[in-house]
């Protein structure tokens, strides 16, 4: 069997059509009426597995790679591991020249070994440990280099405390050659140590394999397989967590990984600077140019016209009385110190904090929604205990909550993505698309809001322009679509 | 406290008995896994002329796990910090059980006389040594005066 085919008895989870779930409409579940990879962009075929479904899944790799090599299951593994799991690769390579497939993948040295000096009895000095012992307590990989067994147990023994499985190698000084699982597990005789060592070569197996990825879920055991490393949308089956198959962070479409990871590395670390800059800067109300507050007294002087003012309000200093903080032009004009744009050093903040703004804003939103959800639940089961209606008749309700979430996700997402686009046509169509979403996203949540007094048809007529606007957006813009051919996609089923 | 392994006795007798030029290094009367050592800067180096005292400690688990070591004595390098802390690959990931208290402190030598500004630890010294090398050396051999020599 090819590792890289799926075995027929694992069957795929069913993703349930729960209201429960916000991101999971029933178009997940329609596929026998239309082929959903053609219609749906978010569309992704995955599955979640136990660590022991994972386990003899990659013990299938071994096995096979094993026989067609014939070699031990131990260096499978390290060829595996070093070479993605791509079985037909490394069959391939190691046919050409199994030489030179050995030394890149560290299980032998680059240069034969030495002539072994070791004679059968004869008493020999471990470079480690500096004993002199018998010769047949010594143990060496294949590049040759000598150690007594116990040098060997106590290099491993630190090495695994310190978290390190696949990558231990030889003791020898610049020597590469890494220890095959069965040379280690022979040198360990605590079973608490072996069990470490297997748990950890276990999480690189997983970290080294395309198609597997760790739940990030808060203490969830599942890995989730999938065919292509691809910027999907994957749902735990287990712990419910939503999640970018490719780079295993919170789903982030249309933005893609790399620009979402730069987007939130730039969000951990502007946001010092941005609310240093917003809590201590200002600009002169006189010659606009930028000022830094940075000691506790609102008397201010313009370092560049001279001009004294009032850093609470911005006004005239001279018109202030020893009561300033009471200056009552700070309550009537708040944003005044917003309203300048001259300082040019502020354009590319402003800029930032306008997509920051709208995405931290939408994250919000979709926190006061999940609420409001739970209120919906309350009233409907009082409704429903007040015998007006059946829970059938409400669940339109609740499915609209629902969507209502999943587009705003989706639009919380459109910013870091517009952040970086550059200005041009795209980006007006982008931006054009997102403003429709975000005006439907609005319609729905004031109806949903008024639920009892929208009219059903009208409610949903709603839901289903929020989400074309959503779906006709992600079409568009989303990476790989519709690149990726649907013939691939159809061997799945 | 256990034992001292064979391998430490082993290297601090030789340690004592043949000598790195240039080295000493002496254990505490009180830890055997204490060194007091004291590196000569190297000649035609910045640090010439200067006794450069630092401390090296073995862990428990040596020599399967590296020695620590750190300048004592204040120095104006590259790839030293400000705590004294040695930005040196063997100390690290480059590590192997063969290697020797001997071996780290011949490469904490060459590092004297060899400067890495491209893996510096000390950042602002290492800008210096790579846009103005006049400048950084004249500095080097200032901290060496004021703090390396007759001490
Ligand atoms: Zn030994
Ligand atoms: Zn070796
Ligand atoms: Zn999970
Ligand atoms: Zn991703
Ligand atoms: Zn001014
Ligand atoms: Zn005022």
């Amino acid at each position: 069997m090819s590792g890289e085919e799926y075995d027929s008895d694992m069957d795929y989870s069913e993703e349930d059509c729960g209201y429960a779930d916000y991101y999971n409409t029933e178009e997940d579940c329609d596929i026998d009426q239309i082929d959903p990879s053609k219609t749906d962009p978010e569309y992704f075929v995955f599955d979640c597995l136990s660590v022991e479904e994972v386990e003899r899944l990659l013990n299938e790799s071994v096995e096979s790679l094993s026989n067609s090599l014939q070699i031990t299951p131990s260096l499978a593994k390290v060829l595996l591991h070093a070479h993605n799991w791509l079985i037909s690769e490394i069959v391939s390579k190691y046919r050409s020249d199994s030489s030179h497939l050995l030394v890149i993948s560290k299980i032998k040295p680059p240069h034969p070994p030495e002539p072994s000096i070791l004679q059968l009895g004869r008493l020999q000095s471990c470079p480690v440990c500096l004993a002199s012992q018998s010769s047949d307590k010594f143990k060496s990989l294949a590049c040759g280099h000598p150690f007594c067994k116990e040098c060997w147990s106590m290099h491993f023994e630190v090495q695994i405390t310190q978290g390190v499985s696949t990558g231990i190698g030889c003791m020898a000084q610049e020597c590469e050659v890494l220890a095959p699982e069965d040379f280690v597990l022979n040198s360990l005789s605590r079973p608490a140590l072996r069990d470490k060592y297997q748990q950890f070569a276990f999480r690189d197996y997983v970290r080294s394999h395309p198609h597997l990825r760790f739940c990030p879920g808060p203490n969830c055991q599942v890995v989730v397989r999938a065919k292509e490393p691809q910027a999907k949308r994957v749902i735990c089956n287990v712990c419910r967590a939503i999640f970018c198959f490719r780079c295993g962070t919170d789903y982030h479409a249309p933005t893609d990984c790399s620009t979402i990871k730069k987007w939130l590395t730039k969000c951990a670390d502007d946001s010092e600077t941005a609310n240093y800059i917003s809590a201590h800067t200002k600009d002169c109300p006189r010659c606009h140019i930028c000022i830094e507050k940075n000691g506790g007294c609102n008397h201010m002087q313009c370092y560049n016209c001279k001009h004294d003012f009032c850093w609470m309000c911005l006004g005239d200093w001279k018109s202030h009385g020893s009561e300033y903080y009471e200056c009552s032009r700070y309550k009537e004009n708040p944003n005044i110190a917003h309203e300048s744009v001259h300082a040019q050093a502020r354009e590319a903040l402003k800029k930032y904090l306008h997509y920051y703004e709208r995405w931290e804003n939408h994250s919000k939103s979709l926190k006061l929604e999940e609420q409001t959800l739970l209120k919906i639940k309350t009233r409907i089961n009082k409704k429903v205990m007040d015998s007006s209606g059946t829970w059938i008749d409400w669940q339109y309700l609740l499915d609209a909550t629902s969507l209502l979430a999943k587009c705003r996700y989706t639009l919380q997402y459109t910013y870091p993505y517009a952040y970086y686009m550059e200005a041009g046509p795209r980006k007006e169509l982008f931006e054009y698309q997102q403003a429709q979403l975000e005006a439907e996203i609005e319609n729905l949540s004031w109806k949903i809001e008024r639920a009892e007094t929208t009219d059903r048809g009208d409610l949903e007529n709603q839901m289903d322009i929020a989400e074309k606007r959503r779906a006709t957006l992600l079409k568009d813009f989303l990476e790989n679509w519709p690149i990726l051919s649907s013939s691939k996609r159809k061997t799945f089923f | 406290m256990t034992a001292l392994p064979r391998r430490i006795i082993k290297e601090t007798q030789r340690l004592m008995q043949e000598p790195v030029p240039g080295i000493s290094a002496v254990p505490d009367d009180s830890n055997a896994r204490y060194f007091h050592v004291i590196v000569t800067g190297p000649e035609d180096s910045p640090f010439e002329g200067g006794l450069f005292k630092l401390e090296l400690f073995l862990p428990e688990d040596y020599p399967m796990s590296a020695p620590k070591v750190r300048f004592i004595t204040k120095i104006y390098h590259p790839n030293i910090d400000r705590l004294g802390r040695i930005c040196l690959d063997i100390l690290k990931d480059k590590w192997s059980p063969a290697l020797q208290i001997r071996t780290v402190l011949l490469s904490i030598q060459a590092l004297l006389s060899a400067p890495n500004p491209d893996d510096p630890l000390a950042n602002d010294v290492a800008e210096l040594w790579k846009v103005n090398e006049a400048e950084a050396i004249r500095n080097a051999k200032e901290w060496t005066r004021r703090y390396a020599m007759d001490n």
